[in-house]
């Protein structure tokens, strides 16, 4: 348990990384390279499918020109898709950052506390229970809001007992899955089918509304996180400490909290509560940068790669039945946990 | 340390067999009344089963068309709706005593087929062999039985690593194994949605649809796991008070732990192989009863049998009422009645990692 409750990896000991020294200079490579493979998958997946597109035709068609069967291919079908991809994984995976400097544990993740359910079963009650009075994406932020809270009284210690958070997170997503179901069963027939696979995470047929709500609240919310960042890597090394920086410890955690809340809510609301990404990619941007801290631009950057390298693997992996991405986070993510309670019992056996 | 932690919850609080038993449970006269009341409850929870429905009968109309079958519109409505409560039966019971008896024989209060992946485990080999053979292989409880058993062992090497066990790590362990088989399930019923037409509603634990048939495939499975489980019931007793002090008794633990892993497998496997993977049942029944009856395994598992199907009958109900003219899956109900008893068993602070 003392363990589990220091997640710094092994190359992280090292005392706060002052900017401009090496853990700086690894971050921006982490970053660039995050960015070069999700542009690069990104173009990938613009060429493939049914209709089939040759590097020449893509740039033809995003200068304007092409023909309207590409025009539709490339601008309605595939951009569009790997557009939310990419944002919403950057908002996974900050909102992962934040939460798991927050509560100073890889397992305080939104998709294993059950805020990435309470989200999608907020997305479901305003589609589809009572549509109309408040928009999708704000149902998902009042339901990653509930189940952040639920959690949180749940636990009796607030954040502070991170194996009870997962075990009330894991009731609080039980129950949040149960609303969904609710929904569905409420729902027409058609509006059932599109949330049936929405359910586990997907990217399937996403429009332009959908990159604008997830685009304007990364637009908004990333540039707070990275504010935020250098704060909670005081939090980070302790509350005394950080009052000795001046950094308010309560007041930090709480903006955390509420921007992940955000961030979680904005990116189910278009993908369906994605499973694992806000775990993963985290954990993957410390380990490859090394620094101490949230690391939310290193984050933002695996986390957008991670999603829409997944969705192409989920889409291409068995030719002719295209899976929801939430299949392979889930499977991906799931083997990922187990490898980190099974190192996390070595460690402590030790 | 943590076993102890764990002996200190209510599965090993002071369970002396013998009469000897804590002043506050425990006169007999009083738990058979209350095993009554419980029967009650059941036959109650029978007759709204078969009575509610997209098109109710009045609960007198229910007894003369089960006595009297007239063939009228209304006979036939009831007929229809006797396997689904039948199921409904066998499945509460087997998943609320399997809940009693993992928790009893790994100490661990929050022992639930579901939250330790036995359920996903079940499911995943029964959609494998469906996939790999036939949908009426698959549809044996034979077939759940391999998954169940590899689950629950792969849960038990990731979450207690063979040193302490911890309650909590393994309800984490069975999260993570749960997420990869989800996982498995849905690419394999995506690839062959003819195949796994009707498992969709199957995956999320459903009663709905079962033939009788299916019903008379796991009712033997789960008869033999009930009757194990009464044989059980004084063994266990004796296990809580420690190895040694079972054996000193005149009894085998490693044997007393074999056989109870027999029939919580054939439990959840015919429950799992009929209705799907339907969590928190072996969780919450087994919670409620042992505040009624303490710890004593020999009033334990008898109520567990009774409450287990009023809890999933009841569920089963309140699916149908909710969101008609639909209807929610049993499971999605149980998740929500039973996940507040997880938060309460964890906030008594016994399970703390």
């Amino acid at each position: 348990m003392s363990v589990l409750a220091r997640p710094a990896p092994p190359g992280s000991v090292a005392p706060l990384q002052r900017p401009g020294g090496a853990g700086r200079r690894r971050s921006v490579v982490v970053v660039a390279a995050g960015v070069a493979v999700t542009l690069a998958t990104a173009f990938a997946s613009l060429l493939l499918g049914r209709l089939g597109l040759t590097p020449g035709e893509v740039l033809d068609v995003l200068g304007g020109g092409g023909t309207r069967i590409q025009r539709w291919a490339v601008l309605t079908d595939r951009l569009p898709r790997v557009a939310v991809g990419a944002l919403a994984g950057a908002a996974f995976a900050v909102a992962g950052a934040l939460l798991q400097s927050v509560t100073r544990n890889p397992l305080g993740s939104p998709d294993v506390i059950g805020l990435g359910s309470g989200a999608a079963a907020g997305a479901a009650a305003a589609g589809l229970v009572w549509p109309g009075i408040v928009p999708v994406p704000v149902g998902a932020l009042l339901g990653a809001a509930v189940a952040v809270a639920a959690v949180w009284l749940g636990t009796g210690r607030g954040f502070a007992a991170p194996l009870r958070m997962v075990v009330a997170g894991i009731a609080v997503g039980a129950m949040a899955l149960a609303l969904v179901e609710l929904a569905l069963a409420r729902a027409s027939r058609e509006d059932a089918l599109d949330i049936a696979t929405w359910i586990h995470g997907s990217l399937a047929a996403r429009g332009r509304e959908d990159v604008a709500v997830v685009g304007l609240a990364l637009l908004v919310l990333l540039p707070l996180a990275l504010a935020l960042s250098r704060p909670l890597a005081a939090v980070e090394m302790g509350d005394d400490v950080a009052t000795g920086l001046g950094v308010p410890p309560g007041r930090t955690r709480g903006l955390g909290v509420v921007l992940a809340v955000a961030l979680t809510g904005s990116a189910v609301s278009v993908a369906g509560p994605v499973a694992f990404v806000a775990l993963t990619a985290p954990q993957i941007a410390r380990r490859l940068t090394g620094a101490t801290g949230p690391g939310v631009g290193a984050a933002a950057a695996v986390g957008a790669a991670v999603l829409v390298l997944a969705d192409q693997v989920a889409q291409r992996a068995v030719p002719g039945t295209p899976y929801p991405v939430g299949v392979v986070t889930g499977a991906l993510g799931g083997v990922y946990l187990a490898l980190l309670l099974v190192r996390e019992w070595r460690r402590s056996a030790a | 340390m943590a076993a102890t932690a764990a002996l200190g919850g209510p599965v090993g609080a002071g369970a002396p067999a013998g009469p000897r038993r804590a002043p506050r449970h425990g006169r007999p006269a009083a738990l058979a009344l209350g095993l009554l009341a419980a029967l009650a409850l059941l036959v109650l929870a029978v007759g709204l089963s078969v009575a509610v429905g997209s098109r109710s009968v009045p609960l007198g109309a229910v007894w003369s068309a089960l006595v009297a079958p007239d063939g009228s519109f209304v006979s036939t409505v009831v007929a229809s709706r006797v396997p689904r409560t039948v199921l409904g039966l066998l499945v509460g019971a087997a998943l609320a005593v399997a809940g009693a008896l993992v928790q009893g024989l790994t100490r661990n209060p929050l022992g639930d087929p579901g939250l330790l992946g036995v359920n996903a485990g079940a499911a995943t080999s029964v959609v494998l062999v469906s996939a790999l053979v036939g949908t009426t292989a698959g549809r044996t409880p034979w077939a759940a039985v391999p998954g169940a058993l590899a689950a629950a062992v792969v849960v038990h090497l990731v979450g207690a690593g063979g040193r302490s066990v911890s309650p909590v790590r393994l309800v984490l362990a069975g999260a993570a194994v749960s997420a990869v088989l989800g996982a498995v399930i849905q690419s394999l019923v995506l690839a062959r949605p003819e195949t796994f037409d009707t498992y969709r509603f199957w995956v999320l634990g459903s009663l709905a649809g079962r033939t009788p048939e299916v019903v008379a495939q796991v009712a033997p499975f789960i008869a033999v796991g009930l009757v194990l489980a009464l044989v059980l019931a004084r063994p266990l007793d004796a296990l809580a008070l420690g190895d040694e002090a079972a054996t000193a008794l005149g009894l085998r633990p490693g044997l007393t732990r074999v056989v109870g892993l027999l029939a919580a497998t054939l439990l959840v496997a015919g429950a799992v192989a009929a209705a799907g993977p339907i969590a928190f049942v072996g969780l919450a029944v087994p919670h409620v009863v042992r505040g009624l009856t303490g710890p004593d395994h020999r009033w334990l598992v008898p109520y567990c049998a009774v409450l287990g199907p009023v809890l999933l009958l009841g569920s089963d109900v309140v699916g149908r009422v909710v969101a008609r003219p639909g209807e929610i899956v049993v499971g999605a109900v149980t998740a929500f009645v039973g996940a507040p008893f997880l938060v309460a068993a964890v906030r008594r602070g016994r399970v703390a990692g």
